[in-house]
């Protein structure tokens, strides 16, 4: 994992409303951070995997998604593929400053170079 | 002149042909001539008798050669929804009485040992036939959403209209024949006052007997309409937020000058809705229909899986943007729907 990828995820997603986010990077390694004892980040990793067979099943149907949302009761969980295979995924609680960032965050992503 | 009294057709269906013919006896006698009874020592024997006898009442073994009596329940549940059925094993257990009863059995009984037994079965299975379910809608709806009995009503191509209404609005939606005709919201009529009445944070609905609207506002599908309103709430939420506002519950500006531009708006591309186990109920330009039935199948476990791990309550649904489309993909216990929908205006993001 690059230092990068690591600088630009922890100190900018740290918004209210945020309750885990990772990076899975197109050699399968993650990064990824907890910010709620609820979410624990081994869980979190193993829900980022899954994510990622979910993003390559949806190609195999021909639906290459730029965006997955999984809406719950409790929580909204956004998934943004890079073209490269690197993945940006968070999960938030529903109407907050964290689901709203979701686009600035996305914008962000696409412009990281994941080498640095 | 007294009216003739309706005679009831009942079938039984055993493998036992001595317990069939004690049926016969024992329920002619208690029958009085308003029974009338047909007896099947096999499901296809009875498949048969159903396709030739129009029959009020089927009454089922569960234990049988070939195809047994909750395969047979199935069978007829999907060919004859209206007809009642009624279980008799020897063998009852909690796991056969639940399966019967989901495979939509009215009763489950246990076969009787004594003229006591039978007799008890005889008022439960006339009890049944001469029950009518009442016209209309009846009971209480917990935890189910507008959009569900929208969905529900749609599905069922019924018609009715569904009164909304909360403290500062409001409103009606007419259904005819499962195709969403009009709406009104105070001022507002046609899909601006769908999407507002869809877009209420609370309030309290009812179902109504359809009477015909005095004009007719709405022509898009139900599913589209469904998901404009989706997209409208959502997008009202995020443009509210942008601004610093307390989310109104609206429908957001855009949508009416959106929709005077017809050729920019999206429309539904492939639509599948199937049970909970699988089966299409409904299948429109699906390419293949079994790869997105698996799909809607992999999404409710994945999302089953992601609810051990996590406290996200209820899974409601998947949304995929995809290279001009969008796809909604639901996957409850009772229902799978994957929807999806040309986006012609999107930009690209990457």
């Amino acid at each position: 994992m690059s230092s990068a990828s690591q600088e630009w995820l922890a100190p900018g997603t740290t918004v209210p409303g945020l309750l885990a986010c990772g990076l899975r990077l197109p050699d399968a390694t993650c990064l990824s951070y907890s910010f709620d004892e609820m979410y624990p980040r081994e869980h979190w990793e193993q829900i980022l995997q899954q994510l990622a067979e979910a993003v390559a099943l949806l190609a195999g149907q021909g639906l290459a998604p730029r965006r997955l949302t999984w809406t719950f009761e409790q929580g909204q969980i956004f998934l943004i593929p890079r073209a490269d295979g690197a993945l940006l995924a968070m999960v938030t609680q529903p109407n907050t400053e964290a689901a709203e960032n979701v686009e600035q965050l996305a914008e962000e992503f696409f412009s990281l170079n994941p080498g640095n | 002149m007294n009216a003739p009294t309706k005679q009831y057709q009942i079938l039984f269906v055993d493998d036992d042909p001595d317990f069939l013919a004690m049926i016969q006896d024992f329920f002619d006698t208690l029958g009085e001539k308003i029974w009338q009874i047909h007896c099947a020592t096999s499901a296809d024997q009875a498949l048969e008798l159903l396709k030739a006898r129009n029959l009020d009442l089927v009454v089922t073994d569960v234990n049988m050669p070939m195809l047994d009596g909750i395969q047979f329940l199935h069978i007829l549940n999907r060919s004859y929804p209206d007809l009642k059925k009624a279980v008799i094993t020897a063998n009852a257990t909690e796991e056969k009485r639940s399966a019967c009863l989901a495979e939509g059995a009215e009763l489950f009984i246990e076969k009787p040992r004594s003229p006591e037994g039978l007799k008890s079965i005889f008022i439960m299975l006339e009890e049944l036939i001469t029950w009518t379910p009442q016209e209309g809608f009846q009971g209480l709806l917990r935890r189910v959403g507008l959009q569900d009995v929208i969905q529900m009503e749609c599905l069922g191509r019924t018609s009715s209209i569904l009164e909304i209404h909360n403290l500062q609005l409001r409103g009606r939606i007419y259904i005819e024949d499962g195709r969403i005709i009009h709406a009104q919201a105070g001022d507002l009529a046609g899909e601006a006052a769908f999407y507002k009445l869809l877009a209420l944070a609370s309030g309290e609905f009812q179902l109504q007997p359809f009477e015909p609207p005095s004009k007719r506002t709405i022509e898009g599908q139900w599913e589209f309409l469904l998901m404009e309103a989706a997209r409208v709430h959502d997008e009202t939420t995020a443009a509210a937020a942008a601004a610093g506002v307390v989310p109104p519950r609206g429908p957001a500006p855009t949508v009416e000058s959106s929709m005077a531009v017809p050729d920019l708006r999206p429309r539904v591309e492939e639509t599948l809705i199937c049970s909970g186990n699988g089966d299409p109920l409904y299948v429109w330009q699906c390419p293949d229909r079994y790869a997105r039935t698996a799909l809607l199948q992999d999404v409710a476990q994945r999302a089953a899986f992601f609810c051990q791990l996590m406290p996200l309550g209820n899974f409601d649904r998947l949304e995929i943007q995809i290279a001009g489309s969008r796809v909604v993909a639901q996957a409850g216990a009772d229902r799978m729907v994957f929807v999806r929908v040309s986006s012609p205006t999107e930009k690209s993001t990457t």
